[in-house]
């Protein structure tokens, strides 16, 4: 009787229905904006930031490919400035087991929420913290080969551990720190593989998801007036953050801290000044206060010049510090209509400004 | 080319679902299939297998009512991305239980999101929606009983 049941209960499940096994699927994300800072003589401007096409293919159960292609500012045009098009990710996941999948392309650094999480209706404010762009510096993605999956040593733990190349001195800023260093995928230099890597822990029943990421690696690009060896001219960067949710209230906090041991030489060679020390972080508290209606508060602080060189000015302007409020109106949660007002403050009173904002976002 | 869930996860799916001992027989409803779960002759409720879209990946998921048709429990039978897959942990899905097609089931109300898993959330809190209402369907129609 009970092999019986057995058997029934195969031949009964082996009806229910499948999934096709081999599936594309497309899908996108974007945002339009429009940016009014206060003032006279500045007048507003709207701008399609993103347009991002998502595309992705399942061969099998172990291996997928994911891509994501964008169009920044809507038009690229030769001989004149602006206007980008970009793979934003291209790689391939091989899945080994269940704790281990072995991704491969043009990743994107495990660093931050914003960096992974970038989809318009997935953060409050028209733009993305500035944060997220003098610090961490989003998009940020490179190319190179690791290790992602769910740790299998207790529920709610996941890692992701990547080989990729390294950033290039020869791009860092004063104002923006480590962006102009990044690769982006195209022709980079391997002379400095670099590591980077993610530990998170998300609650088992939800509201609570806290991370720790790393990246270390040599920065000279091949140039040796800079040093040799894969890891001279280090970049060691650390951040943690988290996202807490209950209810109405969502409330979302990073750090980071990014050292540039060598920057007396890269100043010294590239005429930068790009500083030793680069760091901060903001606080985000959002709440429902009607129905799909979000209102937030963002502070967020942070220096590109902490510390600089013997030798290399030090610009106050660069120490910053930005409160956002805002709304965000979302009738599905996957679009959104977005408004906030800004109020950059520097410790130099330099640069400083406020600026009305407003945009429409979506995913799909 | 298609790929069902592993018989061997519903089985056990049900088994944990319903314990030991529960036979399990295959309804068709039309298109869909609908498991029917007894134990000798009295029934203990009913199961239905549907697949949402993560992020791009189908989340193969288990629905079961028992025969009140209330949400007896809902299990994650597959989960394909690498990493994530929240949504699978008995504290989240726990919230669905005692819940009928009547009920109201929305996230950030009655079911929790997972900080950074919003897409499983909402998709698998619509997928089980549209499962618990077509059972729910079905047995009033007689299609099942």
């Amino acid at each position: 009787m009970l092999r019986a049941a057995a058997c029934l209960t195969l031949l009964a499940i082996n009806a229910v229905p499948a999934v096709a096994q081999e599936s594309t699927t497309v899908g996108g994300y974007g945002e339009i904006h429009y940016t009014n800072p206060r003032g006279r003589n500045t007048p507003a401007e709207v701008n399609l930031r993103r347009f991002v096409v998502y595309l992705a293919h399942t061969f099998n159960d172990r291996v997928a490919f994911r891509s994501e292609l964008e169009l920044e500012d809507a038009k690229v045009e030769g001989g004149s400035p602006g206007g980008e098009v970009a793979l934003e990710q291209a790689f391939l996941d091989y899945r080994v087991a269940d704790a281990i999948t072995v991704r491969t392309g043009l990743v994107l650094p495990p660093v931050g929420i914003i960096n992974e999480t970038h989809e318009p209706p997935a953060f409050n404010g028209v733009d993305r913290p500035a944060f997220d762009h003098d610090v961490i510096p989003t998009t940020w993605r490179e190319i190179g080969v690791g290790v992602v999956g769910r740790l299998p040593v207790a529920d709610g733990w996941n890692y992701r551990l990547y080989l990729v190349n390294g950033l290039r001195a020869d791009g860092f800023s004063g104002a923006d720190g480590i962006r102009g260093g990044r690769q982006e995928g195209r022709e980079a230099s391997f002379a400095n593989p670099s590591l980077t890597g993610r530990l998170e822990w998300v609650r088992p029943a939800g509201g609570l998801r806290v991370g720790g990421s790393f990246w270390y690696g040599g920065t000279t690009a091949g140039d040796t007036l800079l040093g040799t060896g894969s890891f001279a001219a280090p970049i060691a960067l650390l951040s943690a953050d988290v996202r807490y949710d209950r209810g109405a209230l969502a409330v979302r906090a990073v750090v980071a801290t990014v050292s540039v041991s060598d920057a007396a030489s890269i100043n010294a060679l590239y005429g930068s000044t790009v500083g030793r020390r680069i760091g901060g972080g903001y606080l985000e508290g959002a709440y429902e206060i009607l129905r799909h209606v979000r209102a937030f508060v963002r502070h967020e602080r942070y220096d590109t010049q902490i510390e600089v060189p013997t030798g290399t000015p030090r610009d106050r302007g660069f120490a910053r510090r930005i409160t956002t409020l805002g709304l965000s109106y979302k009738p599905t949660w996957n679009t959104v209509f977005k408004g906030d007002y800004t109020v950059l403050r520097t410790a130099a009173g330099t640069g400083q400004g406020e600026t009305l904002r407003l945009g429409v976002g979506y995913q799909f | 080319m298609t790929q069902g869930p592993p018989p061997a996860k519903v089985a056990a799916s049900i088994r944990r679902i319903f314990g030991p001992g529960a036979e399990t027989s295959a309804v068709a409803v039309g298109a869909d299939t609908v498991l029917r779960v007894a134990r000798g002759d009295s029934l203990l409720g009913f199961a239905a297998v549907g697949n949402v879209i993560g992020k791009d990946q189908p989340i193969t998921f288990l629905v079961a009512i028992d025969p009140s048709d209330r949400l007896k429990d809902v299990d994650i039978l597959v989960y394909r991305e690498p990493y994530g897959g929240e949504v699978a942990y008995d504290a989240w899905r726990r919230q669905f239980r005692g819940k009928s097609a009547t009920d109201s089931l929305r996230v950030g109300r009655e079911i929790r999101t997972i900080s950074g898993a919003t897409i499983s959330v909402h998709a698998v809190t619509l997928g089980v929606k549209r499962v618990l209402a077509d059972l729910t369907r079905w047995r009033q129609s007689g299609a099942i009983r």
